[in-house]
């Protein structure tokens, strides 16, 4: 029973921070309809930033974490202004953004690795605490503050996105551009705003990570291999599927390791991915419209 | 000293020539975003070293090593031919990470992390190829007959039959073309080839591990065929040629090693970004990256 219980929690755990990474990465899907790969070099390079004001200039921790959230939202807009503005200007198709955005990916992964080497860093938090017992399982502080975050943080995403001028106006341009245009939106500025708030939440998400587990240069990879599962099972074209399907598979994966030898965890991921596209590519709640779009 | 330095970046030549011109095949020619190529090189050095360390003779492992590969292309293309773009990208791509998983995790047979030492040199009609030049000139048939058959392919009624699938896959299907099965043809044969050339690599470096076949590699075998040019293999075989050489010089400049490996995926990703930036459609050319 406790072990049932353990791993209910160890999947909330997961699912909170695929959560995170999957609903920057399905705002910025639905807005600019690519797949951004570089959302993971977001948050390696961003638990470096942390890792550079915290660990090696001992700034306060509030502190290097603020900076970490502002430089990880300025870096995603920058790779926005530098790389994706002007070959959309040039009419690049979907595909040609999505192999220059894994280009990316790679460039600021071995540029972590060429400045900060290999190895892995940790950023700590006071003592390590032994955990909370609930119903048999064991749950950390920080776990819980993960937990929080994510909630809280999707919430608010939500609510924007509901409710305020500014997150109307980035769904009529997930909707539909050149309608979008025509009533004075310019998507332009609204795709910069989109990579600022998909990135920030991938640079709280990266403080988060660094705290529970830890800063090395390839750690981006496999949250980003978890954040596009998740936007895909759930639905890509909306957050709150991309928050369902990260969920999912946060589950899936943890009850998976029961059967099968941990080291498979990645591959589970991949398995759920393929049953998914084979039966219902737009994921749980997404609508049909747009799968086969290009 | 620098004769054997010399022969070993054009053995590698060779085996990349293989695998560009193969994935120009699906990329190119068919259209599809065929991000799981590494896989399919993999599955071919695994199962030709696997099949010689255990004592089968060169040449049946090699050409087991191949159709297995192509076997799994065929499987792969099972799920995904009739998915689009991003999609197909994300499903090939997600089949090299369980591909590669499995390398990594079936320890019994591959060893895991440890990966497969010793694996020997080809050997035919009891003459050994051992030394390097040797070796050299038989990547180079190799290469040489697999691209001729590549290209014959790419020539043929059928490689036309892949175009026009490109181009318009509603109009290819009207004129009654099954375009899911042509796709599925062109995955299976480039998934053939790459097991050969992943054959020639494990016989060669006489030592694989699942991290030769990671995404690193994905980003330099599209970086050939995109600074190429798509749909033609002309443009992979000097894609090839070009960014192989191109980091060599890195080595020269007194980098310490642990410098040396990154800055060489740096040099490759800046060249892919830059090529997708100026000239999109590469050197030679003729279609654009997901064009249609």
């Amino acid at each position: 029973m406790s072990i049932v219980v353990q791993l209910l929690i160890n999947s909330i755990i997961a699912g909170s921070i695929y959560a995170l990474i999957a609903s920057g990465f399905s705002l910025i899907y639905s807005v600019a309809k690519f797949m951004h790969f570089a959302h993971g070099a977001v948050v390696t390079v961003s638990a470096f930033i942390l890792f550079f004001f915290a660990g090696m200039l001992k700034f306060p921790f509030w502190l290097s974490a603020i900076l970490t959230i502002i430089f990880a939202a300025l870096f995603g807009l920058l790779m926005n202004l530098l790389c994706y503005r002007p070959m959309r200007k040039r009419k690049a198709t979907n595909a040609v953004l999505l192999i220059a955005s894994l280009a990316m990916f790679i460039l600021f992964q071995s540029l972590m690795i060429a400045v900060f080497g290999a190895d892995i860093k940790t950023v700590r938090l006071g003592q390590i605490s032994t955990g909370l017992n609930v119903f048999g399982g064991i749950i950390t502080e920080l776990q819980i503050i993960i937990v929080l975050v994510s909630v809280i943080l999707l919430v608010l995403l939500w609510l924007f996105m509901k409710k305020t001028r500014l997150g109307k106006a980035m769904r009529a341009v997930a909707d539909n551009k050149e309608v979008a245009q025509t009533v004075g939106i310019n998507p332009e500025k609204i795709y910069n705003i989109t990579f600022m708030i998909g990135s920030a939440i991938a640079g709280i998400a990266a403080v988060l990570i660094a705290l529970e587990q830890n800063v090395e240069p390839n750690m981006g990879f496999s949250l980003i291999i978890k954040g596009f599962t998740g936007a895909i099972i759930g639905g890509i074209h909306m957050v709150p599927g991309a928050v369902l399907g990260s969920y999912l598979l946060g589950l899936v994966e943890n009850f998976g390791i029961w059967f099968l030898p941990s080291g498979y965890k990645d591959a589970i991921a991949f398995v759920l991915l393929f049953i998914f596209l084979l039966i219902r590519p737009q994921g749980i709640l997404g609508i049909k419209r747009g799968v086969n779009n290009k | 000293m620098i004769e054997a330095y010399l022969i070993h970046i054009l053995i590698l030549i060779c085996i990349y020539i293989v695998l560009a011109v193969s994935l120009d095949l699906t990329v190119g020619f068919a259209g599809m975003l065929n991000m799981g190529h590494v896989a399919f090189f993999g599955i071919g050095a695994y199962t030709s070293a696997l099949l010689t360390l255990g004592g089968t003779p060169f040449l049946p492992a090699l050409i087991a090593g191949a159709i297995m590969a192509g076997i799994a292309g065929f499987v792969l293309s099972l799920p995904t031919t009739k998915l689009k773009g991003d999609y197909l990208a994300v499903a090939t791509l997600g089949f090299a990470f369980i591909i590669e998983s499995v390398l990594k995790n079936w320890v019994s047979l591959t060893r895991g992390p440890l990966g497969l030492p010793g694996i020997p040199r080809p050997e035919f009609f009891g003459i050994t190829v051992s030394s390097q030049l040797g070796y050299l000139i038989f990547s180079a048939v190799v290469m040489a007959i697999c691209v001729f058959l590549i290209v014959r392919v790419e020539k043929s009624p059928f490689g036309r039959m892949l175009e026009a699938t490109r181009d318009d896959e509603v109009a290819a299907s009207t004129l009654g073309k099954d375009v899911y099965k042509t796709k599925a043809i062109a995955l299976t044969v480039s998934a053939f080839f790459a097991g050969i050339a992943g054959s020639l690599y494990a016989h060669y470096i006489s030592f694989i591990d699942p991290t030769t076949f990671s995404l690193l590699e994905v980003i330099l075998l599209f970086s050939i065929i995109i600074v190429g040019g798509l749909g033609s293999s002309k443009g992979a075989i000097v894609g090839a040629i070009i960014l192989l050489i191109l980091p060599e010089p890195l080595r020269f400049l007194g980098f310490p090693s642990s410098i040396v490996g990154p800055a060489r995926q740096i040099l490759y990703a800046l060249i892919l970004l830059l090529i997708l930036y100026f000239r999109p459609k590469g050197i030679f050319g003729r279609v654009e990256l997901g064009e249609s």
